[in-house]
């Protein structure tokens, strides 16, 4: 505390200014030096009186007593019973504490039951723990042993939270999952099955089909070169235009499939379109002419 | 126009062959040119369509644009076939021969370009 004085004063010699000013100063952190001597002066300690434990079975035989370091065995109709009192360290006196709980932990699952033990105004408490009729509030047990600790918690004293000893009790049903527990996990990665690359068949197969699928062309011409009309009025002038307008509407869709693009080909089959339009209509109607006569 | 020839007397033929014989004499030469044609396009969609069975419709969008070149054009063809047909005159009036060609033509022009579109 003096320190602390010392620091403060030391703070304002710092500043060189007036002396109504400094004396303020000082005056203002006066009562904060006040306030922390306080809270030093009452922090208190409290202490256990007499901590006694007994370990009984279903008929009331004592089967250990004395705390222990080593885990605490306890069976399926044990029961265990701890007794303590409560006192100031400084004067002995007891104390009832705001909050007195006995604290069983399960490290491995992380899994803890708490429960409060009632205490008396003169400090003195008792907790019991019977095994046939096992209370709500222990958690999950498994073959690894509980941690039970004390926790007390009072104004104006320090808190305690004290281990005691490790206890074991018979196994239990296993702690319920809860249905959305899957979802706070990371999942199993999915694994896609994509579907084989298709392949390209055997060359030869290939070849042979090839083949067999231009045959029809040389029937055609077969068939054309017995059966031709005689294509007297083809390359007369007025339907030669229309005849050729056809041939570039072919030879533009080739060009398209091979580096042309949509925009170009519409607009090219566009300017053709209407050339054909003009053709055609006078090589029709020279036909239909020709053909009415 | 190319002349049609009474028929044949009839024999105890096979009517199939029958069949044909009439119909070489009777179809004109410039309808015959229109079945070569239609022939030609059914052979060719048959070879098409057995490939993709027995081997692989490993490109199918190339399957599907030839095969659809073959059935779209022999359909332009079948119709322009039968609107030009002189005995089926009175069926389309106000279809001239010429009106259908012209039709032929336009058809088959969009079909080509929807089949390049889809070749790939």
């Amino acid at each position: 505390m003096m320190s602390r004085d010392r620091e403060l004063h030391v703070d304002v010699d710092d500043f060189a200014l007036e002396k109504p000013v400094r004396l303020l100063k000082t005056l203002m952190y006066y009562p904060l030096a006040l306030l922390l001597l306080a809270v030093t002066a009452q922090a208190s300690v409290l202490t256990l009186k007499s901590p006694r434990f007994v370990v009984s079975d279903s008929t009331g035989n004592q089967l250990r007593a004395e705390p222990t370091a080593s885990p605490v065995k306890l069976g399926a109709r044990e029961s265990l019973k701890i007794t303590f009192q409560v006192v100031d360290k400084e004067d002995e006196k007891g104390v009832q504490p705001h909050q007195t709980f006995i604290r069983f932990y399960d490290e491995s699952t992380g899994e803890e039951g708490i429960q409060p033990v009632r205490v008396t105004p003169g400090g003195k408490a008792k907790f019991d723990l019977n095994l046939s009729k096992p209370p709500l509030y222990l958690p999950p047990t498994s073959d690894k042993p509980l941690k039970v600790s004390l926790i007390i918690g009072t104004p104006n004293y320090d808190p305690i939270s004290a281990q005691l000893f490790d206890l074991v009790l018979p196994w239990s049903q296993p702690a319920p999952v809860h249905p959305d527990e899957a979802v706070f996990h990371p999942r199993p990665e999915l694994q896609h099955t994509f579907r084989p690359e298709q392949k390209v068949p055997n060359k030869f197969i290939s070849l042979v089909f090839s083949g067999i699928a231009i045959a029809p062309w040389f029937v055609l011409l077969g068939l054309w070169s017995q059966v031709a009309p005689r294509a007297t009025g083809l390359f007369s002038p007025s339907i030669l235009p229309f005849i050729a307008s056809l041939g570039a509407f072919e030879v533009l869709l080739f060009t398209y499939w091979v580096k042309l693009r949509l925009g170009d080909v519409l607009l090219y089959g566009g300017i053709l379109g209407v050339v054909t339009v003009f053709t055609g209509r006078r090589a029709l109607s020279s036909i239909a002419a020709k053909r009415t006569q | 126009m190319a002349p049609t020839k009474a028929p044949a007397a009839p024999s105890s033929q096979n009517p199939v062959v029958l069949l044909w014989k009439a119909y070489n004499q009777q179809t004109p030469d410039r309808l015959k040119f229109i079945d070569a044609f239609l022939f030609f396009l059914m052979l060719s969609g048959i070879i098409q369509f057995a490939y993709c069975v027995l081997v692989t419709n490993y490109p199918y969008n190339a399957f599907l644009a030839g095969f659809a070149s073959t059935v779209g054009q022999f359909v332009l063809a079948a119709s322009l076939r039968s609107q030009v047909n002189p005995q089926n005159k009175d069926e389309f009036k106000e279809v001239s021969p010429e009106r259908a060609f012209a039709d032929f033509a336009l058809g088959s022009i969009v079909l080509h370009f929807f089949v390049y579109n889809f070749l790939g």
